[in-house]
């Protein structure tokens, strides 16, 4: 099977360069994710709809090539601006922010950026073999063996280390957290279609989007810390950094990789979920097993390996459900269909059969974006870092122009602006309470994907939660669950470990 | 008049069941002229088209096909403006916002009708907005998996579902009132069944959810589960019309299944506001009715299994069906007890 998968592999790759409009295609899509991904305002998703009426007049290969690429390139592209500016390009690269840009502040910025772009290439290529050797037997047991229930404990196990990153004593991590949950459910229920909390404001039916509140809490309340120290004479200037990680360095969080790649290939091939979840369990992962747990969200490198390798993991893991079955598992993926859709195709196990030629060409191209993601990335990186020489007060009105068009952009609604603007001047309080904003964001996208899979789950155990110890898999990641809240509790009140007290 | 006198009485059951299983042999708009003077210039810049759903589900997909349809017939472009959320809501209400001009267009589905059934407060869409075209009408279907083996058809399904005493379950959006939710009303009615609803918001973890055994069977409509069909994992073991279409007469339809009651249609189309000037209107009904004819326009609706029975209303038809809609839905919210403002 393995020989057939390479000579597969390697008649996909000879198609992809033998062609000269498929490289072009194929360079614009790398060049195109990584700046639309690092550009605060847009992302992937903007350049995917913008590109998407145009793929009509490309040929099926080179259409679905391109969405593949942009893809991969850039749920990395978001993972700049994340660490630089703690802006994330995308919901997915929120995680990366949490240590990424503390790291900024140290001086190490060319650390972090460096980690990313390392990691999102490592992640990404072995999702994109994984993907390439076992894409149907995998999407299968996927979804026979991860429905609501699993999903929903998959979430709750994730939910139970997320109180302990960035908060300054145990109660104020769950209060953060159970903020963040309290503003996931805003809108419709996801059982009856029923408003909540709306107070008959037809816009906030739609319930809260997370990018607003993410570009608030991050980016504006982070201008108004910087702003308050600059007022107060004691703002530094990040010092700027080039300086990589050394392989060393990166070797020694090979466990933290391998982890995330495991979680971020995992969260990926389920429908519905995507690279943010990834993104977030990988960094829970590394947060719960680490020996510095404590300092997630001061500036652990693992922190951005983590959660970079996690999310580009899922972009080879995502296509999985898409190609095997026509699932998509995000808003991306769920583009390609249309790509897909308007050369008459469907993606599924047909294609396998009718287009084998298609999908070895998007297969190879995958792979070969994310290894461009080292070479592109790495000269990117040295150049944007440098942005970082503009001064603060420069930078600091270019950075709220751009989170603002970025928070209208997403809907086109004046009311994503606001939700931004009050969810940063929320964030500057709440972070000098010694509350955590990465805490809330938490909160707010594992909440919103954890309630519907509750309810599913309920409904299809027939509200006994009983139900649970039928399913295996389920039950197993509640106990764990149960069992890291218990050890979190005894930490906080038994062990009285100094970084769990009050400050 | 009881609900069911008044449903079986309706226009659009007559209307769908008349022309089941027909494909449009014509074009339904081909008698328009083929082209239309511009009045006044209008329109000097490219129109916008708000859509109240995302750009990949059913309703992004039918907009991109029609903006591409009148694009390529006028010359005229047709930016796509996506503001999903709240069940059409947020789309809904931002489009009331912008001003009566002919440069704003709205895409929607019968949830627009629904929503106005259950509360008077929101737009009528045949009253607030006037209807260009409507594109897409279909109907739904239940779907099981192909290699299933504790039930093979219809009676089977609902024979086995019985037994199992409210446990089985099926995949279904999420919304209270909507079209499926209502319909799945009229089915366990009709049956006895009692089978516990899961409720999906989005298309793809449905269709899994189906695919992977969570649940027993899927409530969907034929073009959205198309390559699933194709491909031999899902079949249909009722079509939800009095009479079945050609393209699926081996599967039972309502009169096969002995059950009395007259379907709910999906329906797609696309309005702008009551108040835009009369000859700005013409020219984008002109527009929009002329583009449903297009090729591509056409491809894509075959595509999508909207071929199967009559889908094009022009603005009278789709007034017709919109308010027919309407006071089904306002009956049967009544007879179920929901609060019908």
């Amino acid at each position: 099977m393995i020989a057939e998968t390479f000579n597969n592999f390697l008649g996909g790759t000879a198609a992809l360069f033998g062609d000269p409009m498929g490289v072009l295609i194929f360079f614009g899509g790398v060049v195109g994710g990584m700046l639309f991904g690092a550009i605060p305002g847009v992302s992937m998703l903007t350049l995917a709809a913008i590109l998407l009426p145009f793929t009509a007049h490309l040929s099926a290969e080179h259409g679905i090539m391109l969405f593949s690429v942009i893809y991969c390139t850039g749920v990395y592209g978001g993972a700049i601006t994340a660490i630089l500016f703690n802006i994330p390009g995308a919901p997915e690269n929120a995680p990366t922010a949490f240590d990424g840009y503390p790291m900024t502040l140290k001086g190490e910025a060319g650390k972090a950026v460096g980690a990313a772009v390392m990691c999102s290439a490592i992640g990404g290529t072995v999702s994109c073999i994984v993907m390439m050797l076992a894409t149907a037997a995998i999407a299968d047991w996927a979804i026979s063996a991860f429905g609501p229930p699993e999903i929903f404990a998959l979430v709750f196990f994730g939910l139970a280390v997320a109180a302990s990153v960035g908060a300054k004593s145990f109660w104020k991590g769950w209060l953060s957290i159970m903020a963040g949950l309290m503003i996931a459910v805003i809108g419709l229920d996801p059982v009856g279609g029923i408003e909540r909390y709306n107070f008959d404001m037809p816009y906030l039916a739609a319930g809260i989007h997370f990018i607003p509140t993410i570009l608030g809490f991050f980016a504006v309340s982070e201008i108004f810390v910087q702003a308050e120290k600059k007022a107060t004479g004691s703002f530094k200037a990040p010092k700027l950094s080039v300086d990589f990680p050394t392989f060393k360095e990166l070797w020694m969080h090979k466990i933290a990789v391998i982890r995330s790649i495991f979680i971020g290939f995992f969260c990926g091939i389920l429908p519905g979920i995507g690279a943010t979840l990834a993104a977030f369990m990988g960094y829970n992962e590394a947060a719960r097993w680490s020996k510095h747990r404590a300092e997630f969200g001061t500036g652990r490198i693992e922190g951005v390996i983590s959660s970079e390798t996690a999310n580009n993991a899922a972009t080879g893991a995502a296509m999985i459900p898409l190609l095997a079955l026509g699932l998509p598992g995000g808003a991306l993926t769920a583009m390609m269909v249309g790509v897909f859709q308007m050369h008459d195709m469907e993606p599924g196990p047909l294609v396998f059969i009718n287009s084998p030629d298609l999908v070895w060409v998007v297969f190879a191209a995958m792979f070969f974006a994310n290894l461009s993601i080292l070479l592109v990335g790495f000269l990117e990186a040295k150049t944007i870092v440098n942005l970082l020489r503009i001064p603060f007060q420069y930078l600091a009105p270019m950075i709220l122009c751009l989170a603002t068009v970025g928070a209208y952009a997403v809907r086109g609604l004046t009311i994503d602006v606001i939700v931004m603007f009050v969810a940063g001047v929320a964030g500057f309080f709440l972070r000098r309470s010694g509350y955590s904003v990465a805490g809330i964001v938490l909160g707010l996208i594992l909440g919103k994907i954890g309630e519907q899979t509750f309810a599913q789950a309920m409904q299809m155990l027939h509200f006994e939660f009983s139900g649970f110890l039928g399913r295996p898999i389920a039950f197993g990641l509640l106990i764990a669950g149960f069992i890291t809240i218990f050890a979190s509790v005894y930490g906080a009140f038994f062990k009285k470990k100094p970084q769990l007290t009050e400050s | 008049m009881t609900v069911r006198k008044y449903l079986l009485s309706t226009s659009v059951a007559l209307a769908m069941s008349a022309v089941a299983g027909q494909a449009a042999a014509e074009c339904a708009s081909d008698a328009l002229p083929a082209s239309m003077e511009m009045p006044g210039g209008f329109p000097e810049r490219a129109l916008t088209m708000i859509v109240p759903y995302g750009p990949a589900g059913g309703s992004g997909q039918v907009a991109q096909a029609m903006a591409q349809a009148v694009s390529d017939l006028t010359n005229v472009s047709i930016n796509r403006d996506h503001k999903p959320g709240g069940s059409g809501t947020v789309g809904m209400t931002a489009y009331m916002a912008t001003p009566a001009d002919g440069y704003t267009v709205l895409e929607h589905i019968d949830d627009a009708a629904s929503a106005h059934a259950l509360d008077s407060g929101k737009p009528n869409p045949a009253e607030a907005l006037i209807p260009l075209v409507t594109s897409q009408i279909t109907f739904s279907q239940i779907y099981i998996r192909k290699d299933e083996d504790r039930f093979t058809d219809w009676d089977s399904f609902v024979t086995w579902v019985k037994a199992q005493d409210g446990k089985a379950t099926i995949a279904n959006v999420s919304k209270e009132g909507s079209m499926e939710r209502v319909t799945m009303k009229f089915i366990t009615d009709a049956t006895g069944m009692k089978i516990q609803q899961i409720s999906f918001d989005k298309g793809a973890p449905r269709y899994g959810a189906l695919a992977g055994g969570q649940v027993d069977a899927l409530f969907e409509q034929p073009g959205d589960v198309r390559k699933f069909l194709d491909a031999d994992k899902f079949m249909p073991i009722l079509t939800i019309l009095k009479e079945a279409p050609e393209a699926f007469a081996d599967v039972p339809d309502l009169t096969d299944a002995g059950l009395d009651f007259d379907p709910l249609f999906r329906f797609r189309g696309f309005y702008v506001k009551a108040g835009t000037p009369e000859d700005r209107v013409k020219w984008l009904q002109w527009a929009f009715q002329k583009a449903y004819c297009e090729e591509g326009y056409q491809a894509y609706n075959e595509s999508k299994f909207m071929t199967l029975i009559e889908s094009f209303r022009d603005t009278e038809g789709s007034k017709e069906l919109i308010t027919e809609t309407i006071a089904q839905y306002r009956d049967v919210y009544k007879e179920m007890g929901l609060e019908v403002k």
